[in-house]
Parts: C-alpha cells; sequence; structure tokens
C-alpha cells in the first residue's frame, strides 16, 4: 500500500514537470502577494506584512487543490486512463491519494515564494517567533488540505458543470477559510460555518505563529485541523467509493 | 464444470439516457472462452463488443446475467478478476501522453502492485518485446499510433495476466504492425494465456483465432471456426471491373454464383458473387475477353452478416 503511495506521489511529480500548466498557481502567486503588499502599505499598516505573505500563500494552496487535486480523477476519464485505472488490482483511493499528495507539496511552495516576493518587490522580512509551531502547523494543514481534496476530486466527477462548481467554491472558502481575513472579524453568523473548515483554523493558527504572543491552546487547535482533515480522508473515501460505483452502473468511466 | 477463462450466461447491458429510448447494448450473450484459446468476437461498430469487454474488465457493471473471468464473479468478486487479467482499450486514449512509455509502463506496474525492482525488469522485457525499447524514454505523444498501440499491449501485459481482453487491438495499425501483432498473439498463445479479442476484421479474426463469436445487434449469432470464416470471405468476394463490353456483362450475369452485376460511375462494373469459387469464374471470363482493369475486394463483415443471417432465415439466438 506503502508502496502504491509513493509511485503515485512520484509519477504526479513526472506529470507535473511534464505538464508546467499544473504549476499556474505558483505563477499568479506573486501578482497576489504584491495586491495585499501594496493595499496593507498604502493604508499604513504595514506591521500586517506577514499576513498578507500568508494570505496570498493560503489562497494559492487552497486553489492549487480545487483546481488541479479536485480534476485529477476527471482528467483521467478524459484521458481514457481512468478505465485502466479502475480494472486494475490496486485500489484506486491510494493511487489518487498519492497524487494528491504531490499537488498539495508543490502547492506549499507557494508559501516559499510569497515570502521571497515580499522580500524582493517590498523589502519585507518577518520573525518567525515560534517556528516549530509554523512547520507543525503546515505539516497538519497539508495533511487535511489532502484529505479535503480528496473530497472534491470525486465531487467534480458527479458535476455535471463541474468548473463553475469549482470556482463557487473559491472565493467563498478564501473568506471562510479566513486565508486573508482573520475569521474574527467576520460577522458572527458566518463563524460556525468557517469553524466547519479545517483552512480557518490553520490560517489563524499560521498567522499566531508569526506573533509574538504565545499561540493560545495550539495542540489543541492542531487536534481540530487534523481532525477534519480525517473526516475529509473518510468522506472523501466513501464519496469515491460511491461515484465510482456510479459511472460503472451509468457506464460514464470514460467518455469514448 | 471446468473453470473457463471467460463465461458468459444472459449477459444484458441497458443505457438509459435521460428523455431517450433505453439502449440495449447486450440482449442476453451467453459466451465460453476455454482456458488457452484465442476467442475473437467479430462484429460491426456498435455490437457491443467494447460493452462485453468492459463489463468483463470490470469497469461496467451489468443489467442482469453473470459473467466469470478465470472463474470469479465480475460484479461481486472484482478484486480477483481484476488481479488475473490484462486490458487492452483500442485506440489513441487510455495513455498519458505526456509521459515516456516507460514512466506509463512504471506507474501501470504500481497499479498492479508489482515491487519496484520487479517492475523496472518487466517493463525493459515489455518494452524490448514490443520494439519500443529505443522510445522508452520518449514523451507518447510523439508515437505513432501503431506504437502507442503496441505500448497499449505492453500495458495490457503487466502483472502477467491470465486472461487477456483485447478490444480492437490493431486499430490503427500499419499491416507490418498489424502481422506483427498476429505473431504477438500466437506468441501469448503459446505461453497458455487465454485472449478474448474483439474486432470488426474477418481477416484478423480469421489469422489470430481458435474460435470466432460473431456478434450483432448485442446479440451473439453464433460461433464458427476461423476456417468458415475464411471461406465466407472468398465466397462474397466482390469483382471490380472497367471498360466491360455488353455482351460480356450479360455473360457474368448468367454464371452460375453471381449474385448482382452492377454498372457504376458509367463505366465501372461490380460483380457480387455468394459461392465458392464463383469469384475465380468471374475474373476468368473478364480477362478471356481481353478485360485489363480488374481488382477484387473482400466483402464488408455487414455484406457477409447480410448473407449469413440471411441463408439462416435470421436464425438469431
Amino acid at each position: 500500500m506503502i508502496g502504491l503511495f509513493l509511485a503515485a506521489m512520484r509519477f504526479q511529480a513526472q506529470v507535473v514537470r511534464r505538464e508546467p500548466d499544473y504549476l499556474m498557481s505558483l505563477v499568479t502567486i506573486p501578482l497576489l502577494t504584491v495586491a495585499f503588499l501594496a493595499i496593507m502599505g498604502n493604508a499604513g499598516r504595514a506591521d500586517l506584512a506577514p499576513y498578507a505573505v500568508m494570505g496570498a500563500a493560503l489562497m494559492t494552496i487552497w486553489a492549487t487543490a480545487l483546481f488541479v487535486s479536485g480534476e485529477l480523477i476527471d482528467a483521467d476519464r478524459w484521458e481514457g486512463t481512468l478505465e485502466g485505472v479502475l480494472a486494475a488490482p490496486a485500489p484506486y483511493q491510494v493511487a489518487y491519494l498519492g497524487r494528491i499528495a504531490t499537488v498539495t507539496m508543490i502547492s506549499f511552495l507557494g508559501l516559499v515564494e510569497s515570502a521571497l516576493i515580499a522580500w524582493l518587490v517590498f523589502g519585507v522580512t518577518f520573525p518567525v517567533p515560534h517556528a516549530g509551531l509554523l512547520v507543525l502547523t503546515l505539516a497538519c494543514t497539508a495533511f487535511s488540505m489532502v484529505g479535503t481534496a480528496s473530497i472534491m476530486a470525486p465531487l467534480f466527477v458527479l458535476a455535471r458543470s463541474a468548473r463553475i462548481f469549482q470556482n463557487s467554491l473559491s472565493y467563498p472558502f478564501y473568506l471562510l477559510g479566513g486565508t486573508v481575513v482573520p475569521v474574527v472579524l467576520l460577522p458572527e453568523w458566518l463563524r460556525p460555518v468557517s469553524n466547519a473548515i479545517f483552512l480557518s483554523w490553520a490560517s489563524d493558527l499560521l498567522r499566531d505563529c508569526l506573533r509574538a504572543e504565545e499561540p493560545v491552546a495550539a495542540p489543541a487547535r492542531l487536534g481540530v485541523i487534523v481532525g477534519l482533515g480525517v473526516l475529509g480522508f473518510g468522506i472523501g473515501h466513501l464519496l469515491t467509493r460511491a461515484v465510482f460505483k456510479r459511472v460503472r452502473e451509468n457506464g460514464s468511466v470514460g467518455f469514448a | 464444470m471446468t473453470t473457463a477463462a471467460v463465461r458468459v450466461r444472459g449477459l444484458t447491458r441497458e443505457f438509459t439516457r435521460r428523455r431517450a429510448q433505453p439502449r440495449l447494448a447486450l440482449d442476453a450473450v451467453d459466451l465460453v472462452v476455454e482456458e488457452g484459446e484465442v476467442h475473437g468476437l467479430l462484429g460491426p461498430n456498435g455490437a457491443g463488443k467494447t460493452t462485453l469487454c468492459k463489463i468483463l474488465s470490470t469497469v461496467l457493471l451489468p443489467t442482469s446475467g453473470t459473467a466469470l473471468v478465470n472463474g470469479f464473479d465480475v460484479v461481486r468478486e472484482t478484486k480477483q478478476v481484476r488481479q488475473g487479467i490484462g486490458i487492452v482499450f483500442g485506440g489513441e486514449r487510455g495513455l498519458y501522453t505526456r509521459l515516456t512509455a516507460r514512466q506509463n509502463l512504471m506507474y501501470w506496474s504500481a497499479l498492479y502492485q508489482q515491487p519496484t525492482r520487479m517492475a523496472k525488469a518487466q517493463v525493459a522485457e515489455l518494452l524490448e518485446r514490443m520494439g519500443l525499447l529505443e522510445r522508452a524514454d520518449d514523451a507518447v505523444e510523439t508515437f505513432s499510433r501503431g506504437m502507442k498501440q503496441r505500448l497499449h499491449l505492453a500495458r495490457g501485459l503487466i502483472g502477467d495476466p491470465r486472461t487477456l481482453l483485447l478490444d480492437e487491438p490493431t486499430v490503427g495499425m500499419d499491416p507490418v504492425a498489424a502481422r506483427d501483432f498476429r505473431s504477438l498473439v500466437a506468441e501469448l498463445r503459446g505461453e497458455g494465456r487465454s485472449i478474448l479479442i474483439t474486432t470488426h476484421d474477418m481477416a484478423e479474426a480469421e489469422s489470430v483465432c481458435d474460435k470466432v463469436s460473431l456478434i450483432d445487434g448485442g446479440k451473439v449469432i453464433g460461433t464458427e471456426s476461423p476456417r468458415t470464416i475464411g471461406g465466407w470471405m472468398s465466397k462474397y468476394e466482390r469483382v471490380r471491373a472497367q471498360g466491360v463490353p455488353d455482351e460480356v456483362l450479360a455473360r457474368l450475369r448468367a454464371l452460375p454464383g453471381v449474385s448482382e452485376v452492377r454498372v457504376e460511375n458509367d463505366d465501372e462494373v461490380l460483380v457480387s458473387v455468394d459461392a465458392e469459387g464463383a469469384a475465380a469464374r468471374v475474373l476468368r471470363t473478364l480477362v478471356d475477353a481481353g478485360v485489363s482493369a480488374v481488382s477484387t475486394s473482400r466483402p464488408s463483415l455487414e455484406e457477409v452478416y447480410l448473407h449469413v443471417i440471411g441463408d439462416r432465415g435470421l436464425a438469431v439466438r
């Protein structure tokens, strides 16, 4: 099982190397970073620069999950490779999780890229007072992002207008996930929805890692991020099984 | 009951679509492919061949009936079925075209749960066997159609399957590649594998199969020996000629076994026959009359079906 997961990760890395369009979100992240930093600078809130960097990166990570990981199964369907994957003896869920893991790992390069842009364009650098916790939070965020993307991939196979569906999951989730604007600043009635999204917990904790004060209840918050990720894996697993059963029933495994 | 490679009983598949009549792709199909046999499924486009292959490879569920592959049920025992089969779906699709041939096969090996070291060795062996070793590290999108088809075949052999399902495997192959493919099928049979091959090419069915089942409109019409298929091809051969004088046309019409003499495009004559040896008699008559622009062609599958089903009084079972 681990062998298959690693082979699928390696395979996806080969795909990304051969198809640079998978990296499109890493091309747009400098624009986001520059825009956020410019707005915050002009508003006289240079102290928010770390938030701008983190926000641009989190938006990129979410967009990659949505538009790249989310399309892996459907892309296989269009290429005519899904039939072969489904007819192979290996558990296809593991293969897709491996591929999603690679995409997610690559999307985290957006954080490095965003920080570099901030430094190169605006000369902004910022200390990381809780570096250990930051790394741990990033790892937990990556884990949960893979789990969440595993829901999207089968979901977009079901959607008749997947592209519209994807777009509708981008900006609302940037907002509800607190990627740029902390959830506490949102209207109160939105908070329960935000709390059900792992990204909002991850965004808050990541920002807290950049502040001098000790983050409050960090282990519990990490637990929530991981817990919601595990929930994502569970839902993704069930949904993938259901979707594959459905396409086998209605004869839409391939488009040929 | 001995374990056949494929045993299909009463297999039916209906496709339902929104605001359209349901389409019956397979209608109570019965079929047995014995172990070690190369069994052809011969039928025109839309006959139900691909639907049957998809059901046997577990990517499509039947509406009713049963199908066993290597003794395992394709609905209830998918894992065991998948472990014992190799599939080749014809056409250009089904490969990761931006990746190299080797990268494709290594991924498929992982999906067949081959340990990496073993996979590397097997992939190299398959690439060599398919004549693709020199291009192993080139992107598949740069391959010719025939090369892609050979890569499909290599993929089908990953995991060393007992039973192979080849769905129109020679589509797009040039005649040389198709001939090489036929030798490969003979080799695979020599290795004791069972093969179900779908095709609409009668010559292919005749040359590679031990048995041929005829399928049309989702029904298996019957199972014949390849020799019978070959007989049909010569029996229903067509002769084309140009510059045939009127009196020769009359002589052709009077020949035994000539079913139709049709003048097309002013000068071109198409002679259809429906008896063994009739084509030879037509050719001799034309040559004796000094007509030199003569060619023969094989009948289409549809024409043969029309003759065969007609001869049997539409005894479709």
